[in-house]
C-alpha cells in the first residue's frame, strides 16, 4: 500500500500541469465551447510532448506507465476544462493496446500515439445502455445504422463501433470518419463538449476486437471518467478555499464562518475518498484484477459525489460563482455531463446490485 | 502509487483470524458485554493473556517503551480484524493510556501501573470531562491544592466511563487556577477506592453505563503526578490522539452489512428479490468502501509517520456518521423486526445488531472529540481555511 504519486508522476503531473497552464487559458476554453469544437490545435501540441503515449510501452514510443499514469492525464485534462477528447482516446489506445487484434488494430494504434489518428468509442444507441447495444455488424455492403451520444465524433479520425455479428456477439468495428457514408449531428449538452449523433450509410468498417475489446473498453473508460470526475471536484474545492479565504462579509473573511468550514469540510471528504477509489480502481485495472463490480461502484460513488460537491461550491461563491466571468462553472457542468457519461449512479449501482450477496470488504 | 497490501500484511490479517476463531466462543462474548467493556471475568482474564502472548498489542511500540518498534500499519490490521469479528482487543487502558503513560510516566510509575494494566489486573476509567467542561475541555475547574506529601482533590468528574469496574482514575486537575486555562492542567492517578471518591451511576441509551465521580478532599501521594506540574494538556491530548487511532473502522461497518444480508438470505429471500432493496443495499455497499477509503488513507499516513490531523478528523467523521445511516437503513429494509432487541430472541434479526448499534450511534459523533470540531479541524488543518 503505497498511496503516493511517486517520483516519476510527480514529475509528469507537473509537467502536464504546466504545459497546460500556459497552453490552455480559460479564455481559449470559453472560445472553444461558443464554437461547439474541440481544440484539436491543443490536442496536437498535447501529443507533440508526448504525453499522450506516456501509459504505454517504450517500444510503442511509450513512457512504459500504465492506467494509471492515463488517469493522471485525464485528471490534468479536466482540471483545466480543456476540451480535449482524453478519455475517448486513451480509451481507444488501451482497448487496441490489450485487445486489438489484427493489422489494422497495430497501425491506427500506432497512428494515435504518435497523433496521427484521433479514434474515438461509439457505443451507445437510442436506448443508452451498454446492455442494448443492437446495431448490426457490416454486411457486404457496409455498417447501416445508428450511434448516439458520442463525444468528440465530429473531431475524431476514426470511430470504434460496436455491432453485433450474426451470432449475436458483440465486436468493435473501426470506421474512418472522412468516408462519406458517415454523418454527424450535434447534440448541444450541459457539459458543452462537442457530441454527436452519428448515422452510418454503409460506411466500411473493419473488425478490431471481439467481445472482450468491448467489455474492457468500458471498464476503461469508465473508471477514468472517474478520473475527471475528481478533477472537477477538485478544482471546484480549490477555488472555493481560496475565495472564502479572501471575501468579506460581517467585517471577516467567510472561511472564519464554522457553517462555511463545514460545508468545505465536507466537500472535502467526498474528494479524498473519491481520490482514493478512483486510482485505487485504475490500479486495479493495471493489475487485470478490476471486477465489473468494482469499477461500477466507484462510479457511482463520484457520479454521486459530485453534483453534492459542486453545488456546495456555488453555495459558497455565492453570486460571483453564478456568472460565467468566474471559471467555477466549468467544474459544474462538465463535472455532472461525466456523471452520466460511461454509465450514471443509478446504471452503475444497478451493476453493485447485482452482487450485494458478496461480502463487503473491509482491509 | 499501489493500493495492494502486502503479502507480510495479509499474513497477520490471516494470522489474527485463526487466532479470533480460536478463542471467539459465545461464553467469552457474553462475559465480555456483562463487564460492559472492562477487563477481569474467568475467561476475559485467559483470552488477553493469550493476547499478550502474542505480542500484538504492543507490536508497533517503540522498542524503548517495550515494544517491537512495527509499522502501525500492523495496528489497523488488527484492530479492523478484530472490529470485523467483534471481538474485544482492550479498552482505552490499553489503547490510550498504557502508551501515554509509557510515553510521560516516570521509570518508577510504568513498574508500577504497566504490569498490572497488561495482566488486566489494572482497569483505568478516565476523567476528563465535566458537567461544564465538555468540548471546551480545558475550562476544567476540578482543584488539586498542594498538601504536605501530596495532593487535596476537590470537584466532580462527569462521563468517567467504567468508574465502578475500575482499580484506578485518570484524573486530570487544575494546579494553578491562575495561569492560562490551558497552562495550570496536571494529570494525576487516584485509586477508586481512596477515600473521599464517591460513584454515581448514570445509564445510557446504548445499554451501558456510565458515572458521575465526585471527589471530596482525596489524597493523592505526590509519586502519582503524571509528568510534569502543569504539564497535563499536552498529556491529554496525546491520549486522546492514541484514542482516537482505530476510533472509526470499516470492520465492523461489513460486518454489519454482511451480517444484514446473511439474515435476509436466510430469513427473508423473497425481499432479496425487490430490485429496489437491492440498490438500498448496493448504496449501503458503497458508502462502506466510501468510508474504507479513508480509513485506509489515514492508517497510511499515520505509518508513513505523517499523522494528518486532517485525515484523521475525516474518518473520525465519515465512520461514525455512517455508523448511524448504516444501521438506520438496515432497519428500515428489514421492517418492524429491525426494532426487535436481542431479548426478542430468535426473531431479532442479528441478535438484534441493528437496532443496539443505532441506538448506540450518537455517542460515536459527539464523543472522542465532537463532529462539529473535527470538521473545523478539516477546514484548517487540510484545506488551510483561515480561522
Ligand atoms: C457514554 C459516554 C461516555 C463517555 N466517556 C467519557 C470518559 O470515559 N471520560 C471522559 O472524560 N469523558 C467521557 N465522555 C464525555 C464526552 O467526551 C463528551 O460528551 C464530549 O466531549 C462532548 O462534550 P459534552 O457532552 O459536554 O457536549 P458539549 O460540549 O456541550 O457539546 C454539545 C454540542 O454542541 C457542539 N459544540 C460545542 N462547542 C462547539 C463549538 N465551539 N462549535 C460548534 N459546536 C460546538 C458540540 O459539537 C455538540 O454537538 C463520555 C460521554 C458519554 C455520553
Amino acid at each position: 500500500m503505497e498511496l503516493e504519486l511517486g517520483e516519476t508522476r510527480q514529475l509528469l503531473r507537473a509537467a502536464v500541469r504546466k504545459f497546460l497552464e500556459a497552453e490552455c487559458s480559460f479564455e481559449r476554453v470559453r472560445e472553444c465551447e461558443r464554437e461547439g469544437r474541440a481544440d484539436l490545435k491543443l490536442w496536437r501540441a498535447l501529443c507533440a510532448q508526448g504525453y499522450l503515449a506516456t501509459p504505454f510501452p517504450s517500444e510503442l514510443g511509450g513512457g512504459d506507465g500504465g492506467i494509471k499514469d492515463a488517469g493522471l492525464l485525464v485528471e490534468e485534462v479536466a482540471r483545466r476544462a480543456a476540451l480535449l477528447p482524453i478519455v475517448e482516446v486513451l480509451a481507444s489506445a488501451l482497448t487496441l493496446h490489450h485487445h486489438g487484434a489484427g493489422d489494422d488494430a497495430t497501425t491506427l494504434l500506432q497512428q494515435t500515439l504518435s497523433g496521427e489518428a484521433l479514434p474515438v468509442p461509439a457505443l451507445l444507441e437510442a436506448q443508452d445502455d451498454f446492455d442494448r447495444i443492437e446495431l448490426r455488424a457490416p454486411a457486404a455492403d457496409g455498417l447501416r445504422g445508428e450511434k448516439f451520444f458520442v463525444d468528440y465524433a465530429t473531431a475524431a479520425s476514426h470511430h470504434l463501433v460496436t455491432a453485433r455479428d450474426s451470432d449475436g456477439e458483440l465486436a468493435l468495428y473501426v470506421v474512418a470518419t472522412d468516408d462519406a457514408a458517415l454523418k454527424c449531428e450535434a447534440l448541444p449538452n450541459l457539459g458543452r463538449t462537442p457530441q454527436s449523433r452519428v448515422r452510418y450509410d454503409g460506411a466500411r468498417a473493419r473488425r478490431i476486437s471481439g467481445p472482450d475489446g468491448v467489455a474492457f473498453l468500458v471498464q476503461v473508460a469508465r473508471a477514468l471518467t472517474c478520473a475527471q470526475l475528481l478533477a472537477c471536484m477538485d478544482a471546484s474545492l480549490s477555488r472555493t478555499v481560496a475565495y472564502t479565504n479572501v471575501r468579506k462579509q460581517f467585517g471577516r473573511p467567510l472561511s472564519t464562518f464554522q457553517a462555511v468550514q463545514h460545508h468545505a469540510a465536507d466537500m472535502a471528504m467526498h474528494i479524498e475518498s473519491s481520490r482514493f477509489l478512483t486510482y485505487e480502481t485504475l490500479d486495479a485495472l493495471d493489475r487485470g484484477v478490476a471486477s465489473e463490480e468494482q469499477v461500477a461502484l466507484t462510479k457511482a460513488s463520484l457520479s454521486r459525489a459530485l453534483p453534492d460537491v459542486v453545488m456546495t461550491g456555488h453555495q459558497l461563491h455565492g453570486g460571483q460563482g453564478y456568472i460565467e466571468e468566474n471559471d467555477l462553472y466549468f467544474f459544474t457542468i462538465r463535472g455532472k455531463d461525466r456523471c452520466l457519461a460511461w454509465g450514471s449512479a443509478e446504471e452503475c449501482l444497478g451493476i453493485v446490485a447485482r452482487g450485494v450477496e458478496q461480502k463487503a470488504r473491509w482491509l | 502509487m499501489n493500493y495492494q497490501w502486502a503479502a507480510e500484511h495479509l499474513a497477520f490479517r490471516d494470522e489474527v483470524e485463526t487466532f479470533i476463531h480460536e478463542w471467539r466462543t459465545p461464553a467469552l462474548l457474553r462475559e465480555y458485554r456483562a463487564r460492559e467493556g472492562a477487563g477481569g471475568g474467568p475467561l476475559l482474564t485467559e483470552y488477553y493473556a493469550a493476547l499478550q502472548q502474542k505480542g500484538w498489542m504492543r507490536m508497533c511500540w517503540p522498542r524503548e517503551h517495550g515494544g517491537e518498534g512495527q509499522n502501525p500499519i500492523y495496528r489497523f490490521i488488527l484492530v479492523e480484524t478484530m472490529e470485523y469479528w467483534g471481538m474485544p482487543y482492550g479498552n482505552l487502558t490499553y489503547t490510550s493510556i498504557a502508551p501515554t503513560l509509557a510515553t510521560h510516566g516516570s521509570e518508577e510509575q510504568k513498574q508500577r501501573y504497566l504490569p498490572g494494566i497488561w495482566s488486566g489486573e489494572y482497569t483505568f476509567a478516565i476523567g476528563y470531562s465535566e458537567p461544564n467542561a465538555g468540548t471546551d475541555l480545558a475550562s476544567l475547574r476540578t482543584r488539586a491544592e498542594k498538601v504536605s506529601g501530596g495532593w487535596r482533590v476537590q470537584g466532580q468528574k462527569i462521563w468517567t466511563s467504567l468508574a465502578a469496574q475500575s482499580t484506578h482514575i485518570w484524573l486530570a486537575v487544575r494546579t494553578d487556577p491562575d495561569r492560562p486555562k490551558h497552562a495550570g492542567i496536571s494529570l494525576m492517578v487516584i485509586e477508586t477506592g481512596s477515600e473521599g471518591v464517591t460513584i454515581r451511576p448514570l445509564p445510557t441509551l446504548s445499554g451501558l453505563t456510565t458515572y458521575e465521580t465526585f471527589y471530596d478532599n482525596v489524597f493523592v501521594p505526590d509519586e502519582n503526578l503524571i509528568g510534569p506540574l502543569h504539564g497535563g494538556w499536552e498529556i491529554i491530548m496525546h491520549a486522546l490522539n492514541h484514542e482516537r487511532v482505530g476510533l472509526s473502522p470499516t470492520g465492523n461497518l461489513a460486518r454489519n452489512y454482511d451480517l444484514l444480508v446473511e439474515h435476509l438470505m436466510k430469513h427473508a429471500a423473497q425481499k432479496l428479490q425487490d430490485p429496489v432493496l437491492r440498490i438500498r443495499l448496493a448504496e449501503m455497499k458503497m458508502e462502506v468502501q466510501r468510508h474504507r477509503a479513508l480509513a485506509v488513507c489515514n492508517a497510511v499516513s499515520i505509518a508513513r509517520d505523517e499523522m494528518s490531523p486532517g485525515l484523521a478528523s475525516m474518518a473520525k467523521v465519515s465512520g461514525s456518521e455512517l455508523r448511524y445511516r448504516m444501521t438506520n437503513l438496515a432497519m428500515d429494509l428489514l421492517g418492524r423486526a429491525g426494532a426487535l432487541t436481542e431479548a426478542a430472541g430468535e426473531l431479532a434479526p442479528g441478535g438484534g445488531r441493528q437496532e443496539s448499534t443505532w441506538r448506540a450511534s450518537p455517542i460515536l459523533r459527539f464523543g472522542g472529540g465532537t463532529n462539529e470540531v473535527q470538521r473545523s479541524i478539516i477546514a484548517a488543518r487540510h484545506l488551510g481555511m483561515a480561522r
